[in-house]
């Protein structure tokens, strides 16, 4: 997989839980352009082990001097974003990928509404400036806690004007989605990033209101969840690893020393996926990727995510 | 490095050849004795010195004379270039990524110069020379994709990304072997990939679009098909086959290895950055049957390889009247002898 | 020609049936596409508006007395399949996310449809299609770029070239139409059998 090595050149404190990084080139080249919605992964070398982690890229598009990041505090986590915020400083240099987009704007609707709520903004932000260089209608709302948490909410005024809606939860300020989605003309798609929650309830709703499947976007990457510790065996690299309880499996096989596909690492593409040869356990996907029926089939699984409860996991790598 | 171009023609009277440099570099496609369809990708990397994937995009003495051809083309068939509305960044992207490499890995022969989105392009071996805004189509004579298709070698999808698959939403077609593009535009991969081989094994194209779906941006894969033309035709196009249809009753004991070509597409895949799109690169090879024959490797290689082609397959790459005097005359290059795996000439 | 392909290209047709979930319900059919309409109104009806256009046409029974008993309201019956796709065309513009389109005719009328629905932002897998009355193929000559109407047979004349085609079993929606190829070019005039198979 190809890398970038970039190398921090600012942090910005820009909510209590909210840092914004910017990275440029260790060459002092320019960046490859992308598209609004990509993400990229970094790789953090902490306490001896690799963590890669993925983050929306949230500058514009057309900037190639430097790329953008914004880091959410996230104190029950596996560390990375604890380290982002306390280790990380002007000047360290990491390895990030090529960017990855798997929350494209779609190029032949008719209007685009977005919606945000907390840190889900920032894959919004690169969007933006897409939309606003193509003319495209839309609209963003963008609704978080309290207005100290409202990062960018200043800069997105100045950029997206009345575009722009804010729903102030400490105001007592809520998004009404059945009056947003009753009344979109044809051809409309809605983009949804921001906690679990509020991704299902909009897909609810859109659905309720007949909106069809392929109309509906939404971005979650997720953070492996921590587990109890498992076994498995590789099959072709004829070697058995213990899964740590913090560690997760991609990760567990790639500090064995062997060499697993990966790209988003939030069980959202479906590049990392495994053949499972046997087990004797219960397997717990945590993906978005494999369908019900995959899943319940017991014959893949998501590394980068999913877990299992077992003695024996005979994997195809 | 300084390449000199030949004065060829890919149709009428069809002067082409292929130099011995040229024959010794021709991505001969058979690596053991049996072929069978498959998807085959490899990571499009720096390839050898002097081979066709020594760069993203390959050069070669054929340069000149196949963008006349093109040219020809396109203006007896407009439709031959096409691009639905949406596909705009998709064009540029394309343009950026042809005139840089070109620029990079050619310097003699082009240039590209860049003051922020004030750009300067000049290709030598065409007499080409424009300034344009990159992003503003109106400083460019044509579109951006129709403008560097006519200025690179080989034809091209740009492929739009939704609805968890690919649509071909724009193209640049004047050599394909057999596919329309006025007809295939704004198909979806399995539309698109309707026909087949059905020897092709089951799942194999749905594995590919899942590949290709994830294909990244600085990371380019390519594969290698092939088929077979009479004649170093490069507009083997349906549109055109009342044309050239014809062409395969001509082929006679005596003729069989100079108008029997064997025709391999280098294609190429590459992620576009702006639009999210790929750019689908089918590059084609033409060398005939005595050509191949100058190394008693390919000619020993070929013979085998056609004289097992499953039955489908003639069919389907339509060599079903020529195959047998194709597979007569290589006949007599072949001893028997085992030959090593690979595709090299020696 | 055909032999060594497989084809997945061709659209696959549904009996219409209700979407449950939706904000309203526009039907548009033409000739035997009324029997559909017939045939979806024997479900339970959905509590959204709903909205039926319909035009017969030469080769069909016309259901039009039959639709104005059994649809309730919003029914309007057009003197021919153009004015059909031209109403459509002028009603669009004012409907929302949530409308649900059914089609049911021909193929051609069906892919008429589509394309200008597509217009306006919808999709053709959004839509609910039945195909109707008859199997007869538009064929594309990919020749002269000419399309040829309702040919029933596996090798038709091209109404602009007059080439003799064969129907290949690939299908463009964005034509509404298959893809018709010089049958004899590599022998001319020596023709297959024609057979009626797309009766």
């Amino acid at each position: 997989m190809s890398t970038i090595d970039v190398k921090v050149s600012a942090i910005e404190q820009v909510t209590p839980l909210v840092k914004h990084f910017t990275f440029v080139k260790e060459d002092g080249t320019v960046f490859p352009a992308f598209s609004g919605g990509s993400h990229v992964v970094i790789s953090l070398n902490i306490g001896g082990r690799i963590h890669r982690n993925p983050y929306s890229l949230m500058g514009s598009p057309e900037d190639t001097s430097a790329y953008h990041i914004s880091v959410r505090r996230q104190e029950r986590s596996r560390g990375g974003s604890v380290y982002m915020h306390e280790n990380v400083t002007v000047g360290m240099p990491f390895k990030i990928t090529y960017p990855v987009n798997l929350f494209s704007l779609a190029k032949k609707a008719r209007k685009h509404i977005l919606i945000a709520g907390g840190i889900g903004i920032t894959p919004f932000m690169s969007q933006i400036a897409d939309l606003e260089r193509l003319g495209a209608d839309y609209e963003l709302h963008y609704a978080f806690r309290a207005p100290e948490h409202g990062a960018f909410a200043e800069r997105l005024k100045k950029t997206c004007g009345n575009k722009l809606h804010c729903y102030v939860d400490s105001l007592g300020e809520r998004l009404d989605l059945s009056v947003l989605m009753g009344n979109q003309p044809l051809g409309t798609h809605l983009y949804v990033c921001g906690p679990n929650p509020m991704v299902v309830s909009v897909f609810e709703v859109a659905r309720n209101f007949g909106w069809p499947e392929n109309h509906i976007h939404s971005e979650q990457f997720l953070a492996p969840p921590i587990g109890e510790p498992f076994k498995i065996q590789l099959a072709r690299s004829k070697k058995e690893i213990l899964v740590p309880a913090e560690m997760s499996m991609l990760e567990a096989i790639e500090a064995a020393g062997v060499e697993a596909d990966f790209l988003c690492r939030g069980g959202a593409c479906g590049r990392c996926e495994l053949q499972i040869l046997e087990t004797d356990g219960a397997l717990l996907h945590n993906d978005h990727f494999l369908t019900d029926a995959e899943k319940a089939s017991g014959k893949k699984i998501m590394p980068c995510v999913s877990r299992a409860k077992c003695e024996r996991l005979l994997l195809d790598i | 490095m300084t390449l000199v171009f030949k004065q060829e023609t890919f149709r009428d009277d069809y002067r082409y050849s292929n130099s011995p440099s040229g024959i010794k570099r021709f991505p001969f496609p058979f690596a053991e004795d049996q072929y069978m369809y498959s998807v085959n990708i490899e990571p499009h990397g720096k390839g050898k010195q002097g081979s066709v994937n020594e760069f993203a995009f390959d050069v070669d003495e054929h340069y000149v004379a196949e963008c006349i051809d093109k040219g020809i083309t396109l203006e007896q068939d407009p439709g031959r270039y096409e691009s639905l509305p949406h596909m705009m960044d998709a064009q540029w992207d394309f343009l950026e990524l042809t005139m840089e490499s070109h620029a990079q890995d050619y310097p003699d022969h082009f240039t590209l110069k860049k003051n922020g989105l004030n750009w300067n392009w000049e290709n030598k071996p065409l007499g080409i020379k424009d300034s344009f805004v990159f992003g503003d189509c109106s400083t460019l004579p044509m579109d951006p994709f129709e403008y560097m298709g006519r200025q690179v070698q080989g034809d091209f999808v740009l492929l739009d990304q939704r609805d968890e698959t690919l649509y071909a939403d724009a193209g640049f077609i004047t050599s394909q072997a057999d596919w329309s593009l006025a007809f295939n535009i704004g198909m979806s991969w399995k539309e698109w990939h309707g026909p087949v081989p059905r020897v092709t094994e089951l799942g194999v194209m749905d594995r590919a679009l899942k590949y290709l779906m994830n294909l990244q941006l600085g990371s380019p894969v390519r594969r290698l098909n092939w088929t077979m033309t009479i004649n170093p035709r490069l507009d083997t196009s349906p549109e055109n086959y009342p044309f050239w249809g014809g062409d395969r009753n001509k082929v006679n004991k005596e003729n069989v290895s100079d108008l029997v070509h064997l025709r391999v597409e280098l294609q190429a895949l590459f992620r576009l950055p702006r639009s999210n799109g790929i750019v689908f690169v089918i590059r084609c090879y033409l060398i005939n049957l005595k050509e191949i024959a100058t190394y008693p490797r390919w000619s020993k290689r070929l013979h085998r390889v056609l004289k097992g082609l499953h039955p489908d397959l003639i069919e389907y790459k339509g060599l079903t009247k020529f195959h047998p005097l194709a597979v007569d005359w290589l006949s007599k290059f072949d001893d028997g002898a085992t030959i090593e795996l690979g595709t090299q000439p020696e | 020609m055909e032999r060594g392909y497989w084809i997945r290209s061709k659209p696959v047709y549904t009996s219409l049936v209700w979407h449950d979930k939706a904000t309203s319900h526009l039907l548009v059919a033409q000739g035997d596409g009324g029997m559909a309409v017939l045939k979806i109104f024997q479900l339970m009806h959905p509590k959204q508006p709903i909205t039926v256009l319909y035009a017969c046409n030469l080769n069909s029974k016309d259901y039009a007395k039959t639709l104005k008993k059994v649809v309730p309201e919003g029914l309007q019956i057009l003197n021919s399949e153009e004015d059909v796709l031209l109403t459509l065309n002028n009603i669009l513009p004012n409907m929302s996310m949530g409308m649900r389109l059914y089609v049911a005719g021909s193929e051609g009328f069906i892919w008429a449809a589509s394309e200008c629905a597509k217009k306006f932002g919808i999709e053709d897998t959004d839509i609910m299609k039945e195909l109707t009355g008859t199997l007869a193929r538009s064929v594309y000559c990919v020749h002269c770029k000419a399309t040829t109407h309702d040919i029933t047979t596996n090798i038709g004349k091209c109404c602009g070239c007059e080439r003799m085609l064969f129907v290949r079993d690939h299908f463009s929606r964005r034509l509404g139409a298959y893809m018709g190829l010089m049958v004899d070019a590599e022998s001319p005039g020596i023709l297959p059998e024609i057979e009626e198979i797309y009766p």
